[in-house]
C-alpha cells in the first residue's frame, strides 16, 4: 500500500480518502462500518435511519442479481428498505463509531415520514457526533407511501423537508438525488434553496432485472409478486456519471458533489471525480467483493496520481467537465478511418461480420488467409470493428484521423 | 486419480457459458470446417452463448447423433480445436467439453432434440452397431426409413462399448446416447452375426440397401516365441474383457504384478492406464519408434505418464518367457534407424549389445487392428481388398454394388469415431439418393 495523501475536503469535512460506503446493507451496523474503516474506507454514509415510529420490514427475498454471459452481478436489483433497526440502536452505533474512529467522517442518511420526524432525526443524529447528514429523497421502492423517491420527484416537498432539517441542525447537509427523473439538476436546485450544502447522486435506477419465463414473475419474487425497484452496479455507472456531470455543469447549483452508481475499481472512482465528485460512494462493488475493494482503489488512485504528477485529489475534481459538450459543438469536417494492424490479426473475422451487418460494409474477406481487407475509401470510422476485435495491448484496430477526408454516405441499392 | 474424471461431467450451465463466452464467433468458423461429421461447433457455441441452449443441443444431435460420445472421445485438438482463432489470443475453446455438456444437458432436461423428417420409406439393413452403423441408421431413420441393425455381439455399441476403457466413458453414457438412435424407431437384433454372403441374403429378403459397418476387430499379431503363453493377450480381448464381466478376473491378474504393453497408439495408452489403475506394480509401454513418432494422442500419453507408467521407446520385444506355460518375463532389444532422416518403421534396425530382459506377469499387444476373418466376404457382390477391407469408390462409402455401402473401420482400417460417423452419414445420404433416383431411374451416388 502506498502512503500517498488522498485526503479531500467536502462541505467543510476532511476525509482521509474519497472512498465511502454508501447508505445500504454494507453500512448497516457499526460493527460492519468499523471493519470497512479498518480495511481503508475513508468514511461512510450510515444506512438510512428513521424515527422508529413506522415498522420497517424487508421483503423476502430482497435482491436479484443481473448477470451477463458468465459474469455475475453486472447489476443488482433490490427492494431492501431503509434501516429495520430502532432509532436508539442506530444512534448508539453511530456514537460507537465516532468514539472509536474519530478521524473517519460518518455521514448519516436519514428519512422522515413527516415534517416533524425530519427535525427529530436531524437533532438526534447531531448529538451523536456524526459529521454530516444525507437526506434520502431517492429510494425508489419504499413500502411506506409518499416517501423516498416520491419526495425526490415532488420538488417543493423536497425543498421544505430540506429546510426543516436545515433549521434543526448545524451539520452539513447533502441531499441524495434519484436518477428516475428527466433533469436531475431541477430537484438539486430545490434542495439548495432548502439549505443543502452538497448533493449526492445517483440513488438506484428504477428497473426490472428480469422475468422468470416459467412463472412470468419478475425477480426478485416476493411470494408471487415483484416490483419495479432499485437497480445498481456496474451496469448503471454510465448513467451515474452522466448525472454527476450534469450537476457539475449546472452553474446555478455550484455545490460539492458525492458521486455513486456502479463504482468497483479505482478507474470508476476516478471517473466520478473527473466528472465533479469530491467523494465517491459504493455498495454493489462491496456486495460483490467485500470491503477489500477499497485497498485497490487506494493503491490504484495513488499510482495514477504519481504517474501524472498530481499531488492532491482535489486537483482532479471536475477535470473532465469542460470536455463534455452538446453534440452541436462537434467539428463535422473531422473524419477518419479504422486502421488495422493486420500482422497481429488472429483471423476470427468478427470485424467482417459487424462491418457487413452493422457498419459501413467496407471490409472485404480473404477466405484463404482468414483476414479482413480494409478499404479506407469506404470506411465510415464507426469503429464497431474495434469493439469486437479480441486483439488488445494495444488494440489491433485503432482510430486514425484523415485530414481532408469527406464523410462516407451509403449508396442506393440498384 | 489424475485425469480419470474424464468420464464425469465437466461443466455446469454457468461454466459452459463461461467457456463459450471466450469464443470469438468467427466468420466461416474453422471449427465447423474441421469436423469430419459436420457437428458445427461455430453454430452450437453461438447458440449456447445466446442462451438458445435447446437450439444448441438440436444443432449437435441433428448433425451428429453420437455428439455426446464424440464430445467425450474425439481428439479435438487435432480436429475442431486445431484451427480455433482463440488460440491466437490465448488458447482454443474447449469444444469437446462444451459439446458433451450440451448433449448431457439435453438428456437431463428431457429435451428430444432430434427432428424426424419423413415416414414410411423402405427397409434398410445395417450390419454392425458401432459408430458407423449407428450414424447411418439414425440418419436414415430420421428420414423415414425402416432400419434393422444386425449386431454379432450381445449388446450394441461396437467399439464404443467393447473397445473404450471405462475411465474414458462409462457404460451408462454410451447406453444413453444409443437410446437416442433407438428412439427413432431403429430395430436392433443382437447376437445376430451376419455370415459370409449374408449381405446379399439381406438384399434378397427385401432390404433395399445394406450398410456394412463391421469395424476391425482382429488384433495385429506379433510373431515372437511365447505368444501362446497364459497371460499373453491383446488390447481388444483386454478392453472387451474389462467391459463384459471379466473385469474382476483381469484385475486379479494385474494387481501387484508387472505388465508390459506393446504399442504406441492411444489404445496402448488406454490399456496401460487401465492396468495402472487396477493396481499393477509396474506398467511398461514398449514402442519400437521414438517418442516423436508415437501416434498416441498427447492427452492419452500424458494420462498414462501421470499414472507412472514406464515408457521404453525405440525398443522391441523378441521373446516372451514362461514357466509351466505361464508368462514370467520378456526379452527385448533396443532399436535405431538405418539412417537419420527416414524414421519409418521399415527403416528400424536392432542394436546389438542392447538386449534386456524384464520380469512381467501380463503382456498385452496393442499394435493395431485388422479386419476380422469372420467379417470378410459378407457380400459376394462387392470387392474386398487384400487387407480384408471393402473396396470403396471415391466417396469412401459406395462399393462395386450399388445397394451395398460400407463405412468406418471396415472401409478405412482403424480410424476415428467421428470419421465412422462421417461415413455413416455419407452412406445414408447416398442410400437415400440412390433409392429416390432408382424410382425415377437415376444413377449412382457421387
Amino acid at each position: 500500500m502506498t502512503g500517498k495523501d488522498l485526503s479531500i475536503e467536502m462541505c467543510g469535512v476532511r476525509f482521509p480518502n474519497p472512498f465511502l460506503l454508501s447508505s445500504s446493507p454494507v453500512s448497516n451496523t457499526a460493527e460492519m462500518v468499523a471493519r470497512a474503516f479498518d480495511r481503508g474506507f475513508g468514511g461512510a454514509v450510515f444506512k438510512t435511519v428513521h424515527a422508529g415510529r413506522t415498522k420497517i420490514i424487508h421483503p423476502s427475498p430482497r435482491m436479484a442479481g443481473y448477470d451477463y454471459e458468465s459474469q455475475k452481478l453486472v447489476g443488482l436489483q433490490n427492494v431492501e428498505q431503509i434501516s429495520d433497526r430502532s432509532f436508539e440502536d442506530n444512534l448508539a452505533d453511530i456514537r460507537y463509531l465516532k468514539k472509536h474512529y474519530p478521524n473517519h467522517p460518518v455521514i448519516v442518511s436519514i428519512m422522515g415520514f413527516s415534517e416533524e420526524e425530519w427535525g427529530l432525526l436531524a437533532r438526534g443524529v447531531e448529538e451523536t457526533g456524526a459529521d454530516m447528514l444525507e437526506l434520502n429523497f431517492s429510494c425508489p421502492h419504499m413500502t411506506v407511501e409518499g416517501s423516498g423517491m416520491k419526495v425526490g420527484q415532488a420538488f417543493e416537498l423536497l425543498e421544505s423537508f430540506t429546510r426543516i432539517v436545515r433549521e434543526n441542525t448545524s451539520l452539513p447537509i447533502i441531499a441524495k438525488m434519484t436518477p428516475n427523473i428527466t433533469d436531475i439538476t431541477e430537484p438539486a436546485l430545490y434542495a439548495k434553496r432548502g439549505g443543502a450544502d452538497g448533493i449526492s447522486a445517483i440513488n438506484t435506477v428504477s428497473a426490472l432485472v428480469g422475468i422468470d419465463p416459467d412463472t412470468y414473475i419478475p425477480h426478485p419474487n416476493v411470494a408471487g409478486k415483484s416490483a419495479m425497484s432499485g437497480y445498481s452496479g456496474p451496469a448503471v455507472k454510465p448513467i451515474g456519471l452522466r448525472c454527476i456531470a450534469q450537476l457539475a455543469q449546472c452553474k446555478e447549483l455550484d455545490l460539492p458533489l458525492s458521486g455513486l452508481g456502479g463504482v468497483e475499481t479505482w478507474i470508476d472512482a476516478l471517473e466520478y471525480i473527473l466528472c465533479g465528485s469530491s467523494t465517491v460512494q459504493m455498495t454493489t462493488g462491496v456486495i460483490h467483493y467485500g470491503y477489500g475493494i477499497v485497498e485497490d482503489m487506494i493503491e490504484g488512485l495513488s499510482d495514477f496520481m504519481d504517474s501524472k504528477g498530481i499531488s492532491k485529489v482535489s486537483d482532479l475534481v471536475g477535470k473532465a467537465v469542460p470536455n463534455i459538450h452538446p453534440t452541436d459543438a462537434f467539428d463535422l469536417d473531422y473524419q477518419g478511418v479504422a486502421r488495422y494492424d493486420l500482422d497481429r490479426c488472429v483471423g476470427c473475422g468478427q470485424c467482417y461480420i459487424v462491418c457487413r451487418d452493422a457498419g459501413g460494409q467496407c471490409l472485404g474477406w480473404n477466405r484463404e488467409e482468414r483476414r479482413p481487407i480494409p478499404d479506407d475509401g469506404k470506411c465510415v470510422s464507426c469503429m464497431i470493428c474495434s469493439f469486437v476485435c479480441p486483439v488488445s495491448d494495444p488494440p489491433m484496430i485503432s482510430y486514425e484521423h484523415v485530414p481532408g477526408k469527406k464523410e462516407i454516405v451509403p449508396p442506393v441499392s440498384s | 486419480m489424475n485425469g480419470l474424471e474424464r468420464d464425469k461431467k465437466v461443466y455446469g450451465v454457468l461454466q459452459a457459458i463461461s467457456e463459450a463466452s471466450r469464443c470469438l464467433n468467427c466468420h466461416e468458423p474453422p471449427c465447423s470446417r474441421d469436423c469430419p461429421a459436420d457437428t458445427d461447433p461455430g453454430t452450437f457455441i453461438r447458440k449456447l452463448k445466446l442462451k438458445n441452449i435447446k437450439g444448441a443441443v438440436r444443432t449437435i444431435k441433428n448433425n451428429n447423433i453420437l455428439g455426446g460420445i464424440c464430445g467425450a472421445l474425439c481428439p479435438t485438438e487435432r480436429l475442431c480445436m486445431k484451427g480455433c482463432s482463440a488460440s491466437g489470443i490465448d488458447r482454443p475453446i474447449e469444444i469437446g467439453k462444451i459439446q458433451r455438456f450440451l448433449v448431457e444437458y439435453g438428456w437431463e432436461t428431457g429435451f428430444d432434440a432430434i427432428q424426424k423428417k419423413g415416414f414410411g420409406k423402405g427397409r434398410i439393413a445395417v450390419i454392425g452397431s458401432g459408430p458407423a452403423g449407428l450414424a447411418c441408421a439414425a440418419e436414415l431413420a430420421k428420414n423415414g426409413y425402416g432400419i434393422t441393425i444386425f449386431e454379432g455381439r450381445e449388446e450394441a455399441g461396437g467399439v464404443l462399448r467393447y473397445g473404450v476403457p471405462k475411465f474414458r466413458m462409462n457404460t451408462e453414457f454410451v447406453e444413453r446416447e444409443l437410446e437416442d438412435v433407438f428412439a427413432l424407431g431403429v430395430e436392433l437384433k443382437t447376437s445376430a452375426r451376419i455370415e459370409r454372403g449374408g449381405a446379399d441374403r439381406l438384399l434378397s429378403e427385401g432390404f433395399e440397401a445394406v450398410f456394412i459397418g463391421t469395424g476391425t476387430w482382429s488384433p495385429a499379431r506379433l510373431d515372437i516365441p511365447g505368444s501362446g503363453l497364459v497371460n499373453v493377450t491383446d488390447s481388444q480381448k483386454f478392453l472387451e474383457g474389462m467391459r463384459s464381466g471379466k473385469d474382476i478376473e483381469l484385475a486379479s491378474k494385474i494387481r501387484g504384478k508387472n505388465v508390459a504393453v506393446v504399442g504406441g497408439g492411444s489404445v496402448a495408452m488406454d490399456v496401460a492406464t487401465t492396468c495402472a489403475t487396477l493396481g499393477a506394480n509396474k506398467v511398461y509401454v514398449i514402442y519400437r519408434r521414438s517418442l516423436r513418432e508415437m501416434p498416441a494422442d498427447e492427452e492419452d500419453l500424458d494420462l498414462a505418464l501421470a499414472h507412472n507408467i514406464t515408457l521404453r521407446t525405440q525398443s522391441v520385444v523378441t521373446d516372451l518367457l514362461g514357466e509351466d506355460g505361464v508368462l514370467t518375463g520378456l526379452k527385448g532389444i533396443e532399436t535405431d534407424w538405418k539412417s537419420l532422416g527416414d524414421h519409418s518403421a521399415a527403416k528400424l534396425v536392432t542394436v546389438p549389445g542392447t538386449e534386456y530382459s524384464l520380469k512381467v506377469d501380463f503382456f498385452v499387444r496393442a499394435i493395431g487392428m485388422r479386419s476380422e476373418e469372420a467379417n470378410k466376404g459378407l457380400s459376394g457382390l462387392v470387392e474386398d481388398l487384400p487387407n480384408g477391407l471393402v473396396k470403396t469408390g471415391d466417396d469412401g462409402v459406395s462399393t462395386t454394388n450399388k445397394r451395398i455401402f460400407v463405412g468406418g473401420d471396415a472401409a478405412r482400417g482403424p480410424a476415428l469415431i467421428v470419421q465412422a460417423v462421417q461415413d455413416g452419414k455419407k452412406a445414408a445420404e447416398c442410400i437415400m439418393k440412390i433409392l429416390e433416383e432408382n424410382k425415377s431411374g437415376g444413377g449412382a451416388c457421387e
